[in-house]
C-alpha cells in the first residue's frame, strides 16, 4: 500500500475546506458551495463543506450531491428506496419545471443537518494510511476527518490524497 | 462620480449591490444632504434593474439612515449621525451602566464559517473566506441583558478559536495575541426588533424593539471585526465622554 505512510503525512489542513455552522439552511450552504468552489479562485477538490457545531466541533460534511438529494421532492425520495423500480420517465421529464422548481425553493430554507452526512469515523494522525483508505471504501466516503485524541480536529483526508499517493508508486514501476 | 455599474456574474444579490452603489453616492458626497434622489424609474433605467431591485436597495438605505422618504415629495439624502470624536467604547465593561456591576458570559457559539452575502459586505471580505464567529450573552445579576455576535477573518486572529472568552475581551487578544491594534472604530445605534431567538435569550417578547449597536473595527485601513450587539432598552445607558482639544 502507501509505503507505511502515516495519516498525518498525507492529510490537508481543514481550513482548505470551507466551514458552515449546522444552523445554515441549505439555501445559505449552496451559496457557499458556489463561492468557494465553482466561482473561487482556488480549485478545492473534492466539494465539501464541513459543518461543525457551535463549540467547533466537525459534526458532517456536505457535498453539492447531497445538497440535490436534499432538493429532490418528496415522492423521489420515497420511490428511490424501492431498488430496482425506476421512476417513470415520463413523469421524471415534466417534473424538473414544475415540481423541482417550486419544492426546492421551500426545502432550501430546512437546515443542513437535514441533509449533510453526519461524521460517524475518524482516524488519528499517527493512524496507518491503510486504515484511513479501508473506513473511507468502505463506508463510501471522500473525506475523513483527522481528529488528535479523538477531539481536536487537525485536518482532514481524502480519498485523492490517498490517490494521489498510491498512483505514485503504481505508475512509476 | 462613482461609474459602478451592476455586475450580473456576481452571486451578490442586485439589491445589495445597488445599494452598495448608492451609498457610495452619498458617502462621497456626490448626492449631498437633503438632495433629492433620481426617482424609481430613473433609477431603473440607469442601473438596468427591475423597480423592485431599486425598491429594496432604498429601503436599506432608508432602514440605515442614509435616506428618507417624504409623502408625495421624494427620497432625499439624510444628514447622518455619525458618533465621530467619540471616546472608543470597545469592551463591554465599557458600555457598562455603572461602575462595579459584575457581569457573567456564556459563550453561546464560538466557531468558524463562512460569510453569507450581507455578511460578506458588512465584514468586508470576499464571499470564500474563513470567519471566526463568536455568540455571546451577557448577564448582570444573573439576568441576560446583552446579546453579542462577533466577526472576524480567521487569519487575522485564529487564536480566537482556542481562547477562554468567558472571562477576556475579545479586543484584547486581538491586540495581545495577534498584535493586530485597532485603530478605528465606527460604531451605529439604533433599535431593532428583535427576532424570536434573540427575544428568548434576552428576556424580550418577539417582535419588541431593542437596542442595536453595530460596531466596525478597523486597524489602518483593513476592517478586523464585526460586532452586532442587541441589548434589552431598559438596562442599559450609554456613557459618552467628548472632549475638544484646546
Amino acid at each position: 500500500m502507501s509505503s507505511g505512510k502515516t495519516v498525518k503525512e498525507l492529510m490537508v489542513d481543514a481550513f482548505t475546506f470551507p466551514h458552515i455552522p449546522y444552523w445554515f439552511t441549505i439555501k445559505e450552504a449552496m451559496w457557499i458551495i458556489k463561492k468557494a468552489f465553482l466561482e473561487g479562485e482556488k480549485c478545492v477538490r473534492p466539494m465539501v463543506v464541513l459543518v461543525f457545531d457551535e463549540k467547533y466541533n466537525l459534526v458532517g460534511t456536505l457535498t453539492p450531491r447531497r445538497v440535490l438529494r436534499g432538493l429532490e421532492p418528496k415522492f423521489m425520495k420515497t420511490s428511490a428506496n424501492i431498488e430496482g423500480i425506476a421512476p417513470d420517465e415520463s413523469l421524471l421529464s415534466i417534473i424538473w419545471d414544475t415540481l423541482y422548481y417550486t419544492e426546492s425553493k421551500n426545502l432550501s430554507e430546512y437546515p443542513v443537518t437535514e441533509v449533510m452526512k453526519p461524521i460517524q469515523f475518524f482516524v488519528e494522525p499517527d493512524d496507518p494510511v491503510t486504515k484511513a483508505s479501508y473506513i473511507m471504501i468502505r463506508n463510501d466516503l471522500i473525506v475523513l476527518p483527522v481528529l488528535e485524541k479523538k477531539k481536536k480536529l487537525v485536518g482532514i483526508i481524502t480519498t485523492l490524497d490517498i490517490f494521489t499517493d498510491l498512483s505514485n508508486i503504481v505508475l512509476n514501476e | 462620480m462613482t461609474n459602478k455599474v451592476i455586475n450580473r456574474d456576481s452571486l451578490q444579490k442586485l439589491y445589495l449591490q445597488l445599494y452598495e452603489i448608492l451609498k457610495e453616492k452619498i458617502e462621497s458626497g456626490e448626492w449631498t444632504v437633503g438632495s433629492q434622489i433620481p426617482t424609481e424609474d430613473e433609477l431603473c433605467r440607469t442601473y438596468d434593474v427591475s423597480k423592485a431591485t431599486v425598491r429594496l436597495a432604498v429601503a436599506e438605505l432608508v432602514k440605515d439612515g442614509y435616506l428618507r422618504r417624504q409623502q408625495g415629495k421624494g427620497t432625499f439624502v439624510c444628514k447622518r449621525i455619525i458618533p465621530e470624536g467619540l471616546s472608543m467604547l470597545t469592551s463591554f465593561k465599557e458600555l457598562m451602566l455603572e461602575a462595579g456591576v459584575e457581569f457573567t458570559t456564556k459563550i453561546l457559539a464560538q466557531t468558524v464559517m463562512m460569510p453569507t452575502d450581507d455578511l460578506s459586505i458588512k465584514l468586508n471580505v470576499p464571499g470564500d473566506r474563513h470567519i471566526i464567529y463568536i455568540k455571546r450573552l451577557r448577564m448582570v445579576d444573573g439576568d441576560p441583558i446583552l446579546l453579542q455576535e462577533t466577526y472576524i477573518p480567521y487569519n487575522r486572529c485564529p487564536h480566537l478559536l482556542n481562547e477562554d472568552l468567558t472571562a477576556g475581551s475579545v479586543l484584547e487578544i486581538i491586540e495581545g495575541r495577534c498584535g493586530v491594534k485597532i485603530t478605528r472604530v465606527q460604531d451605529y445605534i439604533g433599535m431593532v426588533e428583535v427576532s424570536d431567538e434573540e427575544g428568548g435569550l434576552i428576556g424580550l417578547k418577539d417582535g419588541v424593539c431593542a437596542l442595536l449597536l453595530e460596531q466596525y473595527f478597523y486597524s489602518g485601513d483593513e476592517q478586523i471585526k464585526y460586532t452586532r450587539s442587541v441589548k434589552r432598552p431598559d438596562r442599559f445607558r450609554f456613557f459618552i465622554k467628548l472632549e475638544r482639544k484646546v
